[in-house]
């Protein structure tokens, strides 16, 4: 069972990633992510927007209200400069994390 | 067609958050579970079958509210406490102890109950019926902050704990002041003491405010899973 302190580790890795590319509101956030991994990672209403939230506190993405072409309102999440900043560690330690399990995986195998 | 808002403001009722922050957040989940919505519809799905997917993103809303509450106010961890505990328990213990004071001046006594022989202990009967209410304000209080079941138990019982740590503290202080006057202090007299008066004063009235706090929780849990299965 993957813990819960790996699974927010990825969360927040996954979100600050798409963010990278533009602004995003949490729908598509959710459905951009899920396409990009080929669905093997989901984010549901309920484990997104606490993320979410989370992560503005934090002062890594900003949110604002934007009015779509259709006339809807949404919220549109950026990556701040600090959430810039966090990125680069992040990708590494998860890097090394996943480097370290290839090696270790390779070598029970051998 | 779905009300959506409705929904939403229904299932995170209680959220404490600042009336603007709270709109929002029902806005914002609202504009995702619509859009959920519509994208199954346009996939070919029933109406009915959409909903509930579209409703299976969420299994627990209660968790939920909780979760928004404690991301919203991650940045102040001490602020969170202050409204989930401290100011449940200490308004809980402040309105006890002035009922009790107030029943005192308007002539209310003690019941002395015997038991074991010569030993005897004090009841305030019209306090301690008067204390479910307190316990259970305390827990409605840390509930609405979206306090955890232990927390919401803990402000409940707040008056009780807080005693309990007065009564406790006679012990150090006792040893202290025995060293500065030179004088043995008996602890066989102050544990005695501390067991007749501990359950008149400690042990009732804790179990008094608890069942008013467990009685609140039961009503919360119970209110929000009816509210799951309403709305719709």
């Amino acid at each position: 069972m993957i813990g819960a302190g790996i699974k927010r580790g990825t969360a927040e890795l996954a979100i600050l990633s798409v963010l990278e590319e533009g602004p995003l509101h949490g729908y598509e956030m959710a459905r951009r992510i899920e396409q990009q991994t080929k669905g093997a990672l989901r984010f549901t209403l309920a484990a997104l927007y606490p993320m979410l939230y989370r992560m503005e506190q934090r002062g890594w993405i900003r949110g604002a209200w934007e009015t779509s072409p259709s006339g809807r309102r949404k919220r549109c999440y950026r990556l701040t400069p600090a959430g810039k900043k966090k990125l680069s560690p992040l990708r590494k330690e998860w890097a090394e994390l996943f480097g370290a399990l290839k090696r270790l995986t390779k070598v029970a195998h051998a | 067609m779905r009300d959506w808002a409705e929904l939403v403001r229904q299932r995170l009722s209680g959220l404490a958050l600042d009336a603007q922050e709270k709109d929002e957040v029902h806005a914002e989940l609202a504009a995702h579970l619509e859009e959920s919505y519509q994208t199954l519809l346009n996939q070919g799905l029933p109406e009915q079958a959409a909903f509930h997917r579209v409703l299976f993103q969420v299994a627990n809303w209660r968790d939920l509210r909780r979760k928004i509450f404690i991301a919203k106010r991650s940045g102040h961890p001490m602020q969170k406490r202050l409204h989930q505990l401290w100011i449940p328990g200490f308004l809980t213990l402040v309105l006890s102890v002035v009922f009790l004071a107030t029943l005192q001046g308007l002539g209310f006594q003690a019941r002395v109950v015997s038991w074991s022989g010569p030993r005897t202990t004090l009841l305030y009967l019209p306090w301690l019926l008067s204390l479910p209410f307190f316990g259970a304000l305390g827990a409605y209080l840390s509930s609405r902050a979206c306090g955890s079941r232990r927390t919401v138990l803990l402000a409940s019982t707040f008056p009780a704990l807080a005693l309990t740590g007065a009564f406790l503290s006679m012990f150090p202080i006792g040893f202290v002041l025995g060293r500065i006057i030179g004088r043995q202090v008996g602890f066989g007299i102050v544990a005695t003491t501390l067991l007749r008066d501990g359950i008149g004063w400690l042990l009732v009235p804790g179990a008094a405010l608890l069942a008013g706090g467990v009685l609140v929780n039961l009503l919360f849990s119970g209110r929000t899973s009816s509210q799951d299965a309403a709305v719709g």
